[in-house]
C-alpha cells in the first residue's frame, strides 16, 4: 500500500515552471531516496507534502488523506526533517521537544517518556544545556528527535546530511536505516553514495517530472552498462590492446575500458585469450557493475 | 534652594531611580563586555551608548543590540 | 485553539529569556518614578535658569503636573519603546525559518499571530500599570491635592490604545523579513491618526483621543462618554488589523 502519493503535480514559480505533472508514489516501510540536481524542486516538492507550499495543480495523498495548503489534519502522521533546522536557542531540547509533541496533540505522560527515549536514541544530554550553545551535528540530532516524536507514519528529510562531516553523516544513515520497515522514509539528497547505501527505492528528479522511480535494482538491470577495465603497464601496451580487442572501448592512458553485455566470465575469457595470443598482460582486470551516478547520469542527460 | 538640598529632599525617588539607572548600565557593559558579536553595531558603539545615552542606550542595547537566538 | 495556548506559553518564555519582561519593567519602572519627580523639579530648574538676582512667582506643582508627566513619559516615548520591543516578533522568526518546524507539526498560523498579539499586548498593559502604580504611589505622597480625581479614568484608554497599537505592530511584522517594519507600520499608524484630527468632524472617532485627551479626562473637565466613540472604533480596529495579520500571514512563505 502507499502511504504517499502524487498525482500529477505542478508548480511554478511566476513564469518559472519547476514541476510539470510529477506522478509517483511510495509504498509504506520502503526508504525513498529523492535524488536530482540542486535547484531542480526537491524542497519543493516536500513542502508541497508537509502543507507549507500552495499546489498549482494535481493532489497529494498521504495516508489516503488529501493534503491542503496550510491544513494541520495529514502532517501529524508525517514528520519533517529540514536541511538546516532552526530552533529557539533560548530553549532546552526538552522545553523545544515538550513544545513540538504538545502541538502534535501528544498526551503529556507518554511525552515525558518519548522525550528521555528520543533524546537517547539521538545521543543528546539530558540537562539544562540551551540550544543555542550546539553545534551543527547536535542540532541535526535534535532536529531528528522532534521529527520522530509523535511516531510518524511518514518521515520526510530534506538533505539531511549535506551539513555533516564523514563522521557524523555514517551515523545518521545507520539510524535512518534502523528505521527501515517501522517509518516509510523519504529523503533527499544529491550525495548518491548515500541512496545507495539505505535507500530501497530511488526516484530520480529532473525537469519537473520523476525519471526514474524503482527499486535500485531493477533501475540497476534497466540502466544496466557494465563495463571491464584493463590497465596496462605502458602507454604503448594499452594502445595494442585497444588495437586487438576492436571497436567497444575507450582508452584512457595506461587503462582500457569496454562496455560489454551478457556474462562476464564468458567475456573475460574472450579477452584474455585474445590478449594472450599477442602477449599484451595487463596489470589488472575489473568487472565493473552499474552504479547510481552511471543511471543518474544517463537519465538526467538523455 | 542649591543642588544638595533638591537631592536631599526628593531622596525617595533619587535613590531608586539612581539604582535603577547604574544597575541598567552595569548590566548592559558587563553584558557588552562578555559578548563579542552582536546583532547591529559593534562593541565601542554600544559601550558609549550606554555611558551617554541614559537609560536610552543600554535599553537599547538589550532590546537590538545583544545578539539573539 | 489549544495551540495558541501552548504557543502563548512559548512566547512568555520567549519575552523572559529574552529580557524583554525585565527591560519593560526597569523602564516604565523609571517612568514611574521621573513622573512626580520631574513634576516636583521643573520649578526649581526654572528657578535656577533665570538666573539668581531675579525671583520669579512659581505656581507650586501640583497632581496635574505629575500625572501630565505620566502621560507624556509613556505616549511619546513609552509605547515607542514597547513597539521597537515587539516589530521583530513574527519577522524574526519567519527570516530565522523558526516556525517551519512548527508549522510542518500542525500548528495553526491564526495561532501564531494570536499568541503573539496577546503576549505582547500584556507586556503593554504591564508597562503602563507599572509606571501608572508607582506613579500614582509617589504622587499620593508628595502632592496630597484633590486636582487629580479621576486618575483611572484618564489611564484605561491608554490600554484600550495599546489594543490597537500592538496589532499595527503585529501586522507590520508579518508583512517582511525586515525587523523595522513593525515599528514603521505603527509609527506611520500614529501620524496618520495626528493627521486625521486636523479635521474637526472627525475628532470625535479618532482613536488618537485615547491619547491626547488623557489630561481633562484626569481633572474631570471631560467626560467619558466623550472618547467612547473613539474607543469603540479603536477596538473594532484592532480586531480587523489583527484579522489582516493572520491573513497575511497566510499567505507567507516560512
Amino acid at each position: 500500500m502507499a502511504i504517499l502519493e502524487l498525482h500529477d503535480v505542478s508548480k511554478h514559480f511566476g513564469d518559472k515552471s519547476v514541476l510539470n505533472g510529477l506522478d509517483f508514489s511510495v509504498p509504506e516501510g520502503s526508504i525513498f531516496g529523492f535524488v536530482g540536481e540542486n535547484g531542480v524542486g526537491k524542497t519543493t516538492t516536500m513542502k508541497m507534502i508537509l502543507g507549507l507550499e500552495t499546489i498549482y495543480s494535481g493532489s497529494i495523498l498521504i495516508d489516503e488523506k488529501q493534503v491542503h495548503y496550510g491544513d494541520s489534519i495529514a502532517n501529524k502522521v508525517v514528520g519533517y526533517l529540514p536541511d538546516v533546522p532552526e530552533y529557539y536557542g533560548y530553549m532546552t531540547p526538552i522545553e523545544y521537544l515538550t513544545l513540538c509533541g504538545r502541538i502534535t496533540g501528544m498526551d503529556s505522560g507518554l511525552l515525558k517518556t518519548r522525550i528521555n527515549e528520543m533524546l537517547k536514541t539521538v545521543d543528546l544530554p539530558i540537562d539544562k544545556h540551551r540550544i543555542h550553545g550546539f553545534s551543527r551535528g547536535m542540532k541535526q540530532r535534535l532536529g531528528i528527535a522532534q521529527a520522530l516524536l509523535n511516531e510518524p507514519k511518514l518521515l520526510i528529510c530534506d538533505e539531511p546530511t549535506s551539513a555533516l562531516d564523514p563522521i557524523g553523516r555514517s551515523e545518521f544513515l545507520n539510524l535512518l536505516a534502523s528505521l527501515r520497515g517501522k517509518t516509510t522514509i523519504v529523503f533527499s539528497t544529491h550525495i548518491l553514495t548515500d541512496v545507495e547505501r539505505i535507500a530501497d527505492r530511488v526516484g530520480i528528479l529532473h525537469d519537473g517530472v520523476l525519471k526514474a522511480n524503482d527499486s535500485l535494482a531493477n533501475l540497476k538491470q534497466q540502466f544496466a552498462k557494465p563495463q571491464i577495465v584493463l590497465t596496462f603497464a605502458s602507454k604503448d601496451d594499452a594502445t595494442q590492446a585497444g588495437i586487438v580487442l576492436g571497436n567497444n572501448i575507450q582508452i584512457a592512458d595506461k587503462k582500457v575500458i569496454l562496455n560489454y553485455t551478457g556474462k562476464f566470465e564468458t567475456v573475460a575469457e574472450v579477452i584474455l585469450s585474445s590478449l594472450l595470443k599477442e602477449h599484451l598482460i595487463p596489470t589488472s582486470m575489473n568487472g565493473q557493475d552499474t552504479t547510481l551516478e552511471d543511471i543518474f547520469m544517463e537519465v538526467t542527460t538523455s | 534652594m542649591n543642588n544638595a538640598n533638591i537631592v536631599m529632599d526628593n531622596l525617595p525617588l533619587f535613590i531608586p531611580l539612581i539604582l535603577l539607572e547604574v544597575g541598567l548600565d552595569l548590566a548592559a557593559l558587563i553584558h557588552i563586555f562578555r559578548h563579542k558579536n552582536y546583532r547591529y553595531g559593534n562593541r565601542i558603539l554600544w559601550v558609549l551608548l550606554t555611558l551617554f545615552i541614559n537609560p536610552i542606550g543600554a535599553i537599547l542595547y538589550f532590546v537590538i543590540g545583544r545578539e539573539t537566538y | 485553539m489549544i495551540s495558541t495556548w501552548y504557543f502563548i506559553r512559548k512566547e512568555v518564555m520567549e519575552a523572559w529569556r529574552n529580557y524583554h519582561i525585565l527591560m519593560i519593567t526597569i523602564v516604565f519602572v523609571i517612568f514611574g518614578i521621573s513622573s512626580p519627580l520631574f513634576a516636583k523639579l521643573t520649578p526649581e530648574i526654572l528657578k535656577m535658569a533665570s538666573g539668581s538676582g531675579m525671583t520669579i512667582k512659581m505656581p507650586d506643582p501640583t497632581s496635574v503636573d505629575s500625572w501630565q508627566q505620566y502621560f507624556k513619559n509613556i505616549i511619546q516615548i513609552g509605547i515607542y519603546v514597547l513597539t521597537v520591543i515587539f516589530s521583530s516578533t513574527i519577522s524574526n522568526e519567519i527570516s530565522r525559518g523558526t516556525l517551519v518546524n512548527l508549522v510542518a507539526k500542525g500548528l495553526p498560523r491564526y495561532a501564531i499571530v494570536l499568541s503573539k498579539y496577546i503576549v505582547a499586548y500584556a507586556q503593554w498593559c504591564l508597562a503602563v500599570l507599572i509606571a501608572f502604580l508607582i506613579s500614582w504611589g509617589y504622587t499620593l505622597y508628595y502632592f496630597p491635592d484633590s486636582k487629580s480625581p479621576n486618575v483611572w479614568t484618564g489611564v484605561w484608554p491608554l490600554l484600550v490604545f495599546g489594543l490597537m497599537f500592538v496589532a499595527v505592530t503585529v501586522f507590520g511584522s508579518t508583512l517582511g523579513k525586515s525587523n523595522y517594519l513593525g515599528f514603521l507600520a505603527s509609527v506611520i499608524v500614529f501620524i496618520i491618526l495626528t493627521l486625521l484630527n486636523l479635521f474637526k468632524d472627525i475628532k470625535k472617532y479618532n482613536p488618537i483621543a485615547l491619547v491626547t485627551d488623557n489630561m481633562s479626562l484626569v481633572k474631570g473637565t471631560e467626560n467619558i462618554s466623550h472618547i467612547m466613540p473613539a474607543i469603540w472604533i479603536t477596538i473594532v480596529l484592532a480586531l480587523v488589523t489583527v484579522y489582516l495579520s493572520v491573513l497575511v500571514l497566510k499567505q507567507k512563505k516560512l
